[in-house]
């Protein structure tokens, strides 16, 4: 029992005292017996207040502490170091949340607020009297990381842990690196080629011998927890051996009688069911769509790399842990969403740059020459809640214009029509819109309320707007193609997102723990997230954010060791008649049978607990008990909660 | 002590020199400091933090900011692997034949002998010299000796010489005798293997927009001196109007302020006005229920993540997003101000009364540094801002191998995105000094 | 106004009851909470100590198919709940004094909601 306690309520600015009396909860609380002080301080987690609190620590010999401030998620690491500098075991100290659950969530009502502050200050002052010092424990952790993805982002995580010293494990699930930049073409108003960069960046990949590159191949079993996790990988055959010469390649692409639709050009043109990678794709190896391969064989004769018996491997891998960086889908408008899928000339925004590409000096679409280009903006980005992405897609108006600019520079004769919601080119993007703007391109402007229409009449397409920026003038304009501007959705991977459990918003994208403060970690430890599977981003920023993690998750296994959070199950085993029900209980093993003095008890694996408690209620001679969760301490922090 | 102090200094090899203590800095330098890097982390003003430390929330959480950057700042002081230097300039780098950077340091005196100072500030209610108190963008005054503000790191005294009256007060008041008059400007020389530069941004002065009235027309504020009425550790703990205390209740916002415009040479968009706006208009409407607040803007950029659901927030909570780009503002006897504009909505030019204004000014670059590098280059682009040489490839890299760039040094951007070029710049040193050895 | 007793968890429901509180979504103030690593390691114990002290109600917000400690926690601590009901039978306790959903780390709305019927409903039964 600790008997010498120091509290300390924070007004966090005002953020707290606006709503709870501070000066109540500080008087409430005083007389509280084994209480020694009690301060409020205008910031606790300041540096200032930090040091006073371990002065105070020192100087009066505190046996525990008491923080009333924010949510621990932000602060529990903070206190529990001012505790441990001050020569206090961290886990004599209480953090007590009166912040989000009290002054914030009872903004409304004051009186109301106070007094859930002060019991909620009292609870937390009777689980610090039955706090106990706990010492945390050091594990090896595997210095080996697997990046999920090999994108840009994902081969520019790969590149920065090898550069400090980390093993990386390069995990893509198609068959070529590259992701989505090499279908972009021209990427920069600078002339940087999506192809060119994943070029690049392939090579730094390979160069490396501290990165292992596995393409067609997926997560499929995880286990264990941060600095040391067991990966199953399954590598889907590639069904070609060793590296075929060009010729060949193309021999056996011609030779292969099935055709379906090419991903890579988003559906505009066929592929064979032997694909060969793209420009910009990597490794530049064929490989076979076992999804529409009849298994003919036509291709075996034109290419003897062809191997037509390959199976799927598995195999384990351990790493320390895991960086996501799946990427992206391009949103795929829905069937007569501005009439795509019903009309001709109406594709997306992805589709428009592969037929730039495809194209040389004229741009002809369906064998029609097209001149005027009617862009429609925010497709699939900024909808009504009750339709679906509530978001900005972010990257797609700077995209746009770039791509108008582009176009006019490719094909000349050129008339680009920009139906937007507002021009969102930020920071220096703005450059590329006064291009655009330059050039000659028409802006109009629409709500969501009054939505461009499309019409066909004849064999010529309109499209009709209100236009905002002419105080709501109807105009119209015949367009030769219709291009949405579609924004980005997360790339559906739903193998990994069961097998990783990383918890998404309401953009559906994966959450990041703190925006600011711990922008590429997930509540699951040792599981980051990096790039446009957080949220839409630029390839600058993809990078940006994948060095990030790089740098983070590098910073936490570089040691080779980690101190595990002591939280974990004890045995009382005067108690424990060895029933086996918390070690079926356990999802960890952790929970083994041991023999004390000839009787048989539990026994727990430290190494291998998570300290979730899932054996402490299924015990029925109450035998084992969390740190930090025991029936003393819950039971007096009920008490004090309960006090009317 | 002093001059031990000196010669340990002098002496030492850093593994990385970070120019500028604000997040990005302090984000890089962590990280170094984390992987085990040695880190010297420099700092001309008198505390850390930079500018977040100053503001009140932040979009699109509105997560106070404090909260968020205070921890930040003590762990970031109270690491063993950096070393911190405040009220200290750079005056030259120069790389040595050891393909290591050679630096001068200049450390201004603080007058004050920051081991000692409690920050009692017994000093400051015995000082008699009162001046413009530039943390709290001239809202409000301070003293000749002062502490930064409220949360500074370090929470210690100095003495603002050229406003100091000499008189001695502050040394008789002050409890632990840390006064210290005799203190000279040090000089110092240290090595570095390599450099970060994070020296972030400058504020636009909207002096240079006549037509807005800045500095003529009390009631035209800028953003930041909003941002400190509304910050936790705001001087009046209400919202006032400068020209005459009251409390406003028709406030308008005039977006751009410096930025998308080529008559005051910086044809970008600033990256965080609309929002940081829209965030200031939430927490205004919080803040004085009755209040009026329109923002007049041009095109509004809530592109980030939980951006565009922010400025629909705002919108629901009755802010009046009035799209027009301000002709003129002029000023009424009574202090309010005509705002004229082309309202695009209905096509005709209008006028509008409010009684305060605020400027959401934009951001520019703060090429300074740059002069410091002798012999070789730190180019800029033609904005000013540090030029990346690999843009997409290697954001952090500028035109010297062994210095790189952290946050708003390379561009205007926001705090999300600032944390993480930081963390990118970290990768990018930690990598490079991998190579060196 | 009845008192609720609402057990969260660190990683999935309590930030769920943090968000609420930083969108400003009122709930009533006599909801307390108490938070634990993992809703399947809540003893019946615990939530009859509750009933004893005075509480009306309790309400586990559950971890669900997001716990991080693996599947079997919702049917573990639909084991709790129903050991939990067998005893408030003994006690006399109406079963709908407990009540449990599963709140993900972003269900702020989803929460406030729960428990403000289950207050309702409270008080209803004691009038």
């Amino acid at each position: 029992m600790k008997k010498k306690i120091g509290v300390y309520v924070c007004h966090c600015g005002g953020n707290i005292s606006d709503h709870v009396d501070i000066e109540k909860v500080k008087a409430a609380v005083r007389d509280e017996a084994d209480v020694y002080l009690v301060k409020n301080t205008l910031f606790a987690c300041a540096d200032s207040s930090q040091k006073e609190i371990g002065s105070d620590i020192e100087n009066e010999h505190l046996d525990a502490i008491v923080v009333a401030s924010c949510s621990p998620k932000l602060h529990l690491n903070t206190f529990r170091g001012v505790a441990q500098r001050a020569g206090l075991n961290p886990y004599n100290y209480v953090q007590v949340n009166i912040r989000e659950q009290s002054s914030w969530a009872h903004s409304d009502n004051k009186t109301g607020a106070t007094e859930k502050a002060i019991l909620l200050v009292k609870a937390g002052i009777a689980k610090a009297k039955e706090s106990e010092a706990l010492q945390s424990l050091k594990i090896p952790a595997a210095n080996v990381v697997a990046v999920i993805g090999a994108g840009v982002g994902g081969m520019k995580t790969a590149i920065g842990l090898a550069d400090m010293g980390t093993e990386v494990y390069l995990i893509e699930k198609d068959f070529f690196v590259g992701g989505r930049t090499p279908q972009w073409g021209t990427v920069s108003p600078n002339g940087d080629e999506g192809a060119i960069l994943t070029e690049k960046l392939y090579k730094e990949v390979v160069r490396r011998p501290n990165i292992t590159l596995f393409t067609g191949a997926e997560l499929v079993e995880k286990s264990g927890s941060i600095g040391n996790f067991d990966l199953k990988i399954a590598l889907r055959p590639r069904f070609v051996s060793g590296n075929p010469s060009t010729e060949a390649m193309q021999r056996a692409a011609e030779a292969c009688p099935v055709a379906v639709k090419d991903d890579f050009n988003f559906g505009l043109t066929n592929r064979r069911a032997f694909m060969l990678p793209a420009q910009g794709q990597f490794p530049q190896v064929p490989a076979i769509d076992q999804s529409a391969c009849t298994r003919c064989g036509e291709c075996t004769a034109a290419c003897h790399e062809v191997d037509l018996t390959q199976e799927v491997q598995t195999i384990t891998l351990h790493v320390g842990a895991f960086v996501v960086n799946t990427g992206f889908d391009p949103y795929q408008p829905a069937q007569g969403e501005y009439g795509y899928g019903e009309l001709d000339n109406v594709i997306t925004l992805p589709q428009f740059r592969r037929l730039m590409e495809m194209n040389e000096s004229e741009l002809v679409f369906n064998g029609k020459k097209i001149k005027k280009i009617a862009y429609i903006y925010c497709v699939g980005s900024r909808q009504d809640d009750d339709e679906g992405n509530t978001y900005c897609s972010r990257y797609c108006c700077t995209a746009t214009s770039l791509t108008a600019v582009l176009a006019k520079k490719k094909f000349g004769n050129i008339i680009n029509f920009h139906f937007n919601r507002g021009i969102r080119t930020y920071g220096k993007h703005e450059l590329v819109y006064e291009a655009a703007s330059k050039q000659g391109d028409i802006f109009l402007q629409f709500s969501l309320k009054s939505i461009p229409q499309i019409e066909k009449r004849g064999n010529k397409t309109y499209v009709k707007v209100k236009d905002i920026l002419t105080a709501g003038k109807e105009l119209e304009t015949e367009a030769d193609l219709i291009v949405l501007v579609t924004g980005m959705v997360p790339r559906k991977n739903e193998l990994l997102a069961q097998q990783l459990k990383i918890p998404t918003g309401r953009d559906h994208f994966f959450n990041e723990i703190h925006m600011k403060l711990r922008p590429v970690e997930t509540v699951i430890d040792g599981v980051l997230i990096a790039g446009t599977c957080q949220s839409p981003k630029n390839i600058l920023e993809t990078v940006n954010s994948s060095m990030a993690a790089a740098a983070k998750i590098n910073s936490v296994l570089t040691k080779g060791e980690l101190s595990l959070e002591p939280t974990l199950a004890k045995v009382n085993p005067a108690a424990c008649d060895w029933c086996d029900n918390c070690s079926k209980a356990c999802p960890f093993d952790a929970i083994l049978q041991t023999e004390i003095n000839g009787k048989k008890v539990a026994r727990v694996n430290e190494s291998n607990c998570k300290g979730c408690g899932m054996c402490t209620p299924v015990c029925p001679t109450d035998a084992i008990d969390l740190a930090g969760y025991t029936n003393a301490q819950v039971e007096s922090m009920i008490d004090a909660l309960a006090e009317a | 002590m002093e001059i031990q102090q000196e010669t340990c200094i002098n002496e030492s090899l850093y593994d990385v020199l970070v120019i500028g203590a604000g997040i990005a800095g302090e984000e890089s330098a962590l990280k170094l400091a984390d992987m085990g890097y040695r880190v010297l982390l420099v700092e001309k003003e008198p505390s850390i933090g930079g500018k977040m430390i100053l503001l009140s929330k932040v979009f699109p959480t509105l997560d106070c900011a404090a909260c968020i950057t205070t921890p930040k700042v003590s762990e970031t002081a109270r690491h063993p692997n950096i070393t911190i230097l405040t009220l200290t300039e750079v005056e030259e780098i120069v790389r040595d034949t050891k393909n290591r950077f050679s630096v001068t340091l200049k450390k201004k005196p603080r007058y004050v002998v920051e081991k000692d100072c409690t920050g009692c500030q017994e000093c400051e209610k015995a000082c008699p010299a009162i001046v413009n108190d530039q943390f709290q963008f001239n809202l409000t005054a301070r003293k000749a000796v002062y502490i930064p503000f409220t949360i500074a790191n370090p929470r210690v005294a100095l003495i603002d010489i050229d406003n100091c009256l000499l008189c001695g007060a502050c040394e008789k008041a002050c409890p632990s005798n840390c006064i210290d008059f005799t203190q000279k400007e040090e000089q110092l020389k240290i090595t570095a293997k390599s450099v970060i530069v994070s020296t972030g941004f400058k504020l636009f002065d909207p002096i240079q927009i006549e037509r807005y009235g800045f500095g003529r027309y009390k009631n035209v504020i800028t953003s930041m001196q909003m941002e400190r009425q509304l910050a936790p550790t705001r001087p009046f703990n209400n919202i006032l109007r400068p020209s005459d205390g009251k409390v406003p209740d028709k406030i308008a916002y005039v977006f751009c302020a410096g930025s998308r415009d080529h008559t005051v040479g910086n044809p970008i968009c600033s990256q965080v006005c609309c929002m940081y706006s829209t965030k200031q208009a939430q927490l205004l409407m919080g803040a004085l229920p009755m209040a009026d607040v329109s923002l007049y803007y041009i095109n509004i950029r809530a592109f980030g993540k939980g951006f565009d659901e922010f400025y629909e927030q705002a919108k629901d909570m009755g802010a009046k997003y009035v799209k027009g780009k301000i002709a003129s503002i002029t000023e009424k006897e009574n202090g309010n101000l005509i705002l004229r504009y082309e309202d695009i909505a209905t096509g005709k030019v209008t006028e509008k009364e409010h009684d305060l204004v605020v400027l959401s000014v934009g951001i520019l670059a703060n090429p300074g540094i740059t002069r410091v590098f002798k012999k070789e280059r730190l180019e800029t682009d033609a904005l000013n801002y540090i030029r990346q040489t690999d843009l997409l490839q290697s954001p952090a890299i500028t035109s010297i191998e062994g210095v790189f760039a952290a946050g708003t040094a390379t561009a205007p951007m926001d705090i999300p995105d600032t944390i993480m070029s930081a963390g990118a710049a970290a990768t990018e040193t930690s990598s490079y000094l991998a190579r060196l050895s | 106004m009845p008192k609720i007793l609402v057990f969260s968890t660190e990683k999935i429901s309590d930030p769920a009851i943090d968000l609420a509180g930083l969108l400003k979504k009122h709930y009533p103030y006599t909801v307390y909470t108490i938070s634990v690593p993992c809703s399947s390691c809540i003893k019946p114990r615990w939530i009859m100590h509750a009933y004893e002290k005075g509480f009306d109600g309790v309400f586990i917000a559950a971890d669900g198919s997001d716990c991080s400690y693996g599947e079997s926690c919702s049917d573990r601590t639909a084991e709790v709940v129903a050991t939990t009901h067998r005893l408030m039978k003994e006690k006399g306790l109406k079963p709908s004094q407990l009540k449990m959903a599963a709140i993900c780390s972003v269900c702020a709305e989803p929460f406030v909601k729960h428990i403000t019927s289950f207050m309702k409903d409270l008080s209803q039964k004691e009038n």
